[in-house]
């Protein structure tokens, strides 16, 4: 894995093999939308700490803040509250400038309805992000590893749900992020179809050993992970580790 | 080529229609500012080379009859450069392919050597070259061509009451009459007037001015005030009849080609100006709409680190592509028509050479005005989705809330069909967007009626010109002032029903230190076959004392009804006196002063006299007093109504022609434009609601219905809205059209109006035919799945 990020924010000395230096290192971190008597408090204060290479798995019912967890850390939104770092760097209170960096050289992001850009191929959607990413990899082979080799030359139109989020992942990994940041990648799936793509993420996660975070309402995909997070109205109330990450195959949904 | 250059390129190819639409009617303003400054460009370049090259004089002069000496006079005073003398004749010619007379003018070729100014320009034959062109004349290619003369034909003229005939040697071209008309006739006619060059010597023994010379030309030493040379002149050439020296900004070709350049300027700026504020505002409302149902694929771009300035540079090229299209047409257009229009000038302006030249630095600022127009029309729209966090841009907008409308509560309301409760709930639920397309069918509405009221205008002044004022059907002028027995002489021809004298003298008019040369004409108290009319075509009473003015000769010389105007009489024994101003009459042609005759007799102190007459003849007899006013030596010229009219059918009214087409049919490019693209936006904006309703059970008639419904409750607001703006415009460009020589009134017709109704209505029904047949291609889930 690279160092600390040359650029933006400070440098940090390589994680020691042991006693690990967390990716991201979150405490007391809110987030409230709107003010006075219409805001929504989505984050209420959330503590944690997730590790290079790890799978972690958010849990919660809807609403309870998972999405607004997950885009805080991608840069994609700004806290309101409370510390956000990433490799020691402020990412809570950055610039949009650096904001914007961070994104393209180091997070990948998966959605649940996809996203693709409707009027471009799925090597086109993937070759979007290679072109402007520090040290990418062929559009090509992005879209090998995650098993879509055949499809290169297809609008997501003429895609399957199951194909376009994996077009999204390729899209997401084609960078050689550090971070994975998947919000309900087989929401909209059905069951075989999902299994494909939390195949996809975990092959990935390995092959690149990039954190991978994945949100979902189910609890039943939280065995393929390192550790589980439960939210609840903006808290983490359950942090739970497993032994093993049991094989995506193996999961009864 | 960038991934995200070819999502902008598939993107436009989606938005084809109505990014054509919007390019066309960019095109449209972009096409007729070009055709006009190019145009203008090209009569200037090739007026000044002309001038140049020709030896154009810069000080004009008529007088009676000086001796050749005065010449070596005039030479001295100080600051003139080149001084010409010469004879100028008015002749009648006798032409074999007219019954009616027409009117010559003979000017005289120098005994030794070439023209030193005014040259002539040879187009065929051969010039006269010394004492050998006996019986020989140039002349003018205007007049030519409308007769077909060509070098060798045989001319007659009456000259000093002797018919001679002479042979053409040359057809030619002097800068002196780029424009070719009788001076102080409104509208040309090269049937009836044409100009003629021949050697001294044979002129001035055939009009007994041998040794003498009538007519003047100067140019100025580097430097010299044009204002003290014409002053000095004016002093020499008084004892000698001298008319009033003048300088080329009053030099008649001259004034109307300036009042045509003058007119194009307008016509460049008014209508291409609406038209590309048009599109700027339909690029907006396109991109607009574009960047609304894009929210997601932004955010997705930002998210995946995309930066604002790549984001909204994305979005802005946009923009600029349809640009690009709209200004590639335009200029097309613009150089199409211009080299149209370049051919039909030569008719009325004769030129070595005119050629189009295009104008490339309006083709670049106008390029560059739409692009930033089309730039600031979207730059709002592209920062705030460039803004806003990409988190919330992925979140789907809140789903629409309906409710009744404010008219379904009425107890009427309740009665509407449910297709039109529907349009009335749409409308009420974004009255924004309601707006916007109402202004847009108001603007379409409105840009149909300048067009046509620059026609109406033009048809008026004709109208009023030749039926209202003019009502006679032949003007005489007879060569020296007569008793009052020449009237009845005049009476006494054939076919002659009723003759009404008129006086008229050369003057100047001069009000502090402005000036204007013009004839004053004086008519009888009880005149009806020239009239005097106002504004509102009522007649005015000419007062015993005291002139009527044209408005617009008031506003050149600064005076109003009621002020002193000195007036120096250039003829006969050139008393000068203060008359006052009486009143302003309103014409449209030329600019005219009126006295009453008899006090103009007085004031010129030669007793009761005329200059010439206006006859109604008699249709039956019509043949007879034409054969008979041929050989009339005394007559200086006839000016026949009818021929007048037939011959600006021929010319003038062809080149209005052209470019009233041009402008209505692209008022009508651009009035489809504004509605399909609205029709569009509409359609982009409730298509999930219509679809939901296809959904639910609705037929695809009935969803037609709620949208053809809207737009025609949104058309019927916008029309009189429409019909209002268009008046404004209307009034804005016409009444900028204010030369000596024309002036455009506001005039708006019923047609006018139900033609800019009609063709907004019958766009709209259009755009209602394709968006349903849209609706009914469209796939139905596809759109209710796609997240907005
Ligand atoms: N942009 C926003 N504006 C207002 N409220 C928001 C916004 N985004 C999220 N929320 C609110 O914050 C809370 C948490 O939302 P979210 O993080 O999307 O939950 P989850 O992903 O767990 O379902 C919800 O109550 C949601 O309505
Ligand atoms: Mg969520």
């Amino acid at each position: 894995m690279s160092a600390a990020p040359a650029s933006p924010g400070p440098s940090t000395p390589a994680a020691p093999p042991e006693g690990r230096e967390p990716v991201f290192h979150v405490r007391g971190l809110t987030k409230v939308y709107g003010t006075g008597e219409a805001s929504v408090t989505a984050l209420a204060g959330v503590d944690l700490d997730f590790f290079e290479g790890e799978l972690i798995v958010l849990l919660g019912a809807s609403g309870s803040g998972k999405s607004t967890l997950l885009n805080n850390l991608g840069g994609l939104d700004a806290p309101t509250g409370g510390s956000l770092s990433y490799r020691g760097w402020n990412l809570g209170e950055a610039d949009e400038e650096s904001l914007t960096r961070y994104r393209r050289d180091r997070v990948g992001f998966v959605f649940q309805f996809y996203n693709l850009i409707p009027s471009l191929t799925a090597r086109e959607n993937v070759a979007l992000i290679t072109e402007i990413a520090r040290d990418p990899m062929p559009p090509e082979e992005a879209l090998h590893l995650v098993g879509l080799g055949n499809r290169i030359d297809h609008f997501p139109a003429q895609m399957s749900g199951g194909e376009q989020q994996r077009v999204a992942i390729a899209r997401a990994i084609a960078k050689r992020p550090e971070v994975l940041l998947c919000d309900e990648p087989t929401g909209a799936l059905d069951v075989h179809t999902g299994i494909t793509v939390l195949e996809a993420l975990e092959h990935i996660n390995r092959e690149l050993g990039a954190l991978t975070v994945v949100i979902t309402h189910n609890a039943i995909i939280a065995g393929m992970s390192d550790r589980v997070f439960t939210l609840s109205d903006g808290r983490i109330v359950n942090v739970r580790a497993n032994a093993t990450r049991a094989a995506v195959s193996s999961l009864e949904w | 080529m960038t991934p995200l250059d070819r999502k902008l390129f598939r993107d436009l190819w989606g938005l084809k229609s109505q990014a054509l639409a919007v390019a066309s009617v960019m095109a449209c303003g972009l096409a007729m500012m070009i055709m006009a400054r190019s145009l203008i460009l090209s009569i200037e370049t090739a007026r000044d080379n002309y001038y140049r090259d020709y030896r154009f004089a810069q000080v004009f002069a008529q007088l009676k009859r000086a001796p050749m000496p005065l010449r070596e006079e005039l030479a001295k005073i100080p600051g003139i450069g080149t001084v010409q003398t010469s004879i100028a004749m008015m002749v009648t010619l006798d032409l074999p392919d007219m019954a009616e007379p027409a009117m010559g003018l003979i000017q005289s070729l120098p005994e030794h050597g070439e023209l030193q100014l005014n040259r002539v320009h040879l187009r065929r034959g051969r010039m006269l070259v010394g004492p050998a062109g006996h019986d020989e004349l140039l002349v003018s290619e205007a007049f030519a061509e409308a007769h077909g003369l060509q070098p060798g034909d045989r001319i007659a003229a009456i000259l000093y009451g002797r018919k001679q005939t002479f042979r053409i040697a040359g057809i030619v071209l002097s800068p002196e009459y780029v424009y070719e008309a009788l001076p102080g006739v409104a509208l040309p006619d090269n049937r009836s007037f044409g100009v003629f060059w021949m050697p001294y010597k044979e002129l001035a023994t055939a009009t007994e001015l041998y040794g003498a010379f009538n007519k003047v030309e100067l140019t100025l030493a580097p430097g010299a005030s044009a204002r003290a040379v014409i002053a000095a002149v004016d002093r020499l050439l008084e004892p000698y009849g001298g008319r009033g020296a003048y300088a080329r900004q009053d030099h008649y070709s001259h004034m109307r080609l300036n009042d045509e350049i003058r007119t194009l300027t307008v016509l460049s700026i008014g209508f291409p100006l609406v038209f590309l504020s048009v599109a700027a505002f339909m690029v907006s409302s396109v991109m607009n709409r574009q960047i609304t149902m894009q929210r997601g694929q932004i955010a997705v771009l930002k998210a995946c680190g995309f930066s604002n300035r790549q984001v909204g540079w994305h979005y802005l090229k946009f923009a600029l592509v349809i640009v690009v299209v709209g200004a590639g047409l335009g200029v097309l257009g613009g150089i199409v028509l211009g080299h149209r229009l370049v051919d039909m000038y030569h008719v009325f302006f004769r030129f070595p050479a005119l050629h189009f030249l295009l104008d490339s630095r309006v083709v670049a600022i106008a390029t560059g005005l739409s692009a930033l127009a089309a730039i600031a029309g979207v730059w709002g729209s592209v920062r705030a989705a460039v803004r806003l966090p990409p988190a919330q841009a992925m979140r789907p907008e809140p789903p629409a809330s309906y409710r009744p409308s404010f008219l379904e509560r009425t107890a009427f309301g309740r009665r509407f069909p449910a297709s039109l409760r529907m349009a009335l709930r749409n409308i009420e639920r974004r009255p924004l967007r309601a707006l916007l397309t109402s202004v847009a069918l108001a603007l379409a509405t409105g840009i149909l009626v300048v067009p046509n009221a620059i026609n109406d205008g033009i048809d008026y002044v004709l109208n009023f010109q030749w039926d209202l004022i003019q009502r006679h059907t032949v003007m005489l002028s007879l060569n020296e002032p007569g008793p009052p027995r020449a009237l009845a002489d005049l009476r006494s021809l054939p076919g002659v029903v009723r003759a009404e004298p008129f006086r008229a003298a050369a003057v100047e008019f001069r009000n502090g230190s402005r000036t204007r040369l013009i004839n004053v004409v004086g008519l009888p108290s009880d005149a009806t076959l020239d009239r005097v009319l106002d504004s509102r075509s009522r007649r005015i009473a000419l007062p015993p004392h005291g002139l009527v003015i044209s408005a617009k000769l008031g506003e050149v010389l600064g005076v109003k009804p009621g002020d002193p105007l000195v007036m120096r009489v250039l003829e006969g024994r050139r008393p000068q006196l203060v008359v006052p101003v009486a009143e302003f009459c309103d014409d449209f042609a030329g600019v005219t002063a009126y006295l009453d005759m008899a006090a103009l007799n007085r004031a010129l102190g030669e007793g009761d006299r005329i200059s010439g007459a206006y006859l109604t003849v008699a249709d039956g007899q019509w043949r007879e007093f034409l054969r008979k006013i041929k050989e009339t030596p005394k007559t200086r010229s006839v000016v026949i109504k009818a021929a007048m009219r037939a011959s600006f059918r021929q010319s003038t009214e062809q080149l209005i022609g052209v470019i009233r087409m041009i402008y209505l049919v692209f008022a009508t490019v651009v009035a489809f434009g504004i509605v399909y693209n609205s029709t569009r936006i509409a359609l982009s904006e409730s298509q999930r609601e219509l679809a939901t309703l296809r959904v639910i059970g609705f037929t695809q008639g009935e969803v037609g219905a709620v949208l053809a419904d809207e737009l025609v409750l949104l058309t019927l607001a916008a029309l009189p809205v429409g019909l209002l703006l268009g008046s404004v415009f209307a009034a804005g460009i016409v009444t900028s059209i204010n030369t000596e020589f024309v002036r455009l009134p506001l005039v708006f017709t019923a047609a006018n109006y139900a033609y800019a109704v009609m063709v907004v209505a019958l766009a709209s029904l259009l755009s209602v035919v394709l968006a349903c047949r849209y609706l009914n291609r469209l796939d139905l889930v596809g759109v209710l799945k796609a997240a907005e």
